[in-house]
């Protein structure tokens, strides 16, 4: 039996590799206009890998900077704090999980699919004047309950992958068929444990289920994404499957065909290029 | 200035393509930086700004010619749980048929 109780769950949760403190401040911060910049600049710069990948990221065509950006302060002045926040974010949760630890999982296959799906969300959150960074990063993260499940209980987390391929479907019904809990559970429990936002926390817990009652807008946004993401087959991944789309996150879209039509091109254009310094 | 880039007339040039290095106007002036996704907003305002011609990113090497057929298999396998005649999974069928048109480069009448 492979069955985990909540306080194993827990357990997990507590035995992942932390994030640097810096970013653990940015994520719990991330709806506060009112925390010192300059201090944050100063403490991730310290933080050498984290500054480069962070740089790059400010100086790919996605933010269109007319000037190369060499410190975190100087992309805090062209781009803001919140974007720059947010790409600091990106790096490092990017980085901070081991690879290959659980057979039949593909770490790659997971972070191109997150990666596409902050892409997505950034790009459908401009469209509807939602918080593009926000959305970004409610992307990025939406799914990251898997790779806390994968991380902390990888002989289980394999059985789930040796069930989903013989029954299909999704991840979800595969996890609970295991392991009792699914990645939505850990997810929301890694976002106790690293003290996410409640937006970011709902955006999580919901993903899959935005129609339910207070699941709020970054989680349709998010839901949509994720459909989307899996339909443009960017994972590289063999068995992709869309999974059905909630007619209400759809219908709070209210995008036209030729809006939708950009919005994959522009989705596939920042996805190559992010998943290219994220991934290196 | 980055990669194979192709010096394309105004007239010629979409929205969604992109800009492969900095225009500026007459003066010296930037107008937009390179690695910029054209809109069609911008396009106006180039027009505006007399410029006829831009430098356009060309797709890495050709992509290999559209085969339909391999296209629609592998779109009806990623959907392969939405059932066309479920009208109650009307969301799904709208998306399914978005990204096909997307990627069988149909025409898409407005």
């Amino acid at each position: 039996m492979n069955r985990l109780t909540p306080e194993q769950l827990a357990a997990g949760v507590q035995d992942l590799p932390s994030l640097p403190a810096v970013v653990m401040e940015l994520l719990s911060s991330i709806e506060q206009e009112d925390i010192d910049i300059s201090v944050l600049a100063k403490k991730v710069s310290y933080d050498q890998a984290l500054t480069a990948k962070t740089l790059r990221l400010a100086n790919s065509s996605t933010y269109g900077l007319q000037v190369k950006v060499t410190t975190i302060q100087q992309a805090i002045t062209f781009l803001g704090f919140q974007t720059t926040r947010n790409l600091i974010t990106a790096a490092a949760i990017t980085g901070c999980f081991p690879s290959g630890r659980c057979a039949g999982f593909h770490d790659k296959g997971f972070w191109r699919h997150s990666i596409a799906t902050a892409a997505c969300a950034r790009a459908l959150a401009r469209r509807m004047r939602f918080n593009q960074d926000i959305a970004f990063t409610a992307g990025l993260l939406h799914d990251i309950g898997r790779l806390v499940l994968v991380t902390g209980h990888p002989d289980a987390y394999t059985q789930v992958v040796a069930w989903h391929a013989q029954h299909g479907g999704d991840w979800q019904d595969a996890e609970q068929a295991i392991l009792g809990i699914d990645h939505v559970d850990a997810g929301v429990a890694l976002a106790d444990h690293w003290n996410f936002s409640s937006t970011m926390r709902q955006a999580i817990a919901y993903h899959h289920a935005p129609d339910v009652h207070g699941a709020g807008f970054l989680a349709a946004i998010v839901h949509v994404a994720n459909a989307i993401v899996h339909a443009l087959d960017l994972a590289g991944e063999d068995d992709e499957l869309v999974p059905r789309v909630s007619s209400v996150a759809w219908d709070a879209m209210v995008l036209n065909e030729e809006a939708y039509l950009h919005l994959f091109r522009e989705t596939e254009l920042q996805f190559g290029e992010m998943s290219t310094i994220l991934m290196a | 200035m980055s990669g194979p880039f192709h010096l394309t007339p105004l007239a010629e040039i979409r929205p969604g393509m992109v800009l492969s290095d900095v225009v500026r106007d007459g003066k010296g002036n930037v107008l937009l930086a390179h690695g910029v996704v054209l809109t069609e907003s911008m396009l106006a305002s180039l027009a505006r700004h007399g410029i006829d011609m831009l430098p356009i990113v060309q797709a890495e090497p050709a992509p290999p010619p559209l085969d339909p057929v391999a296209v629609q298999g592998r779109l009806d396998h990623i959907f392969r749980k939405h059932d066309r005649d479920d009208l109650g999974d009307w969301a799904t069928g709208i998306l399914r048929r978005y990204v096909e048109d997307y990627r069988l480069q149909r025409e898409v009448s407005q």
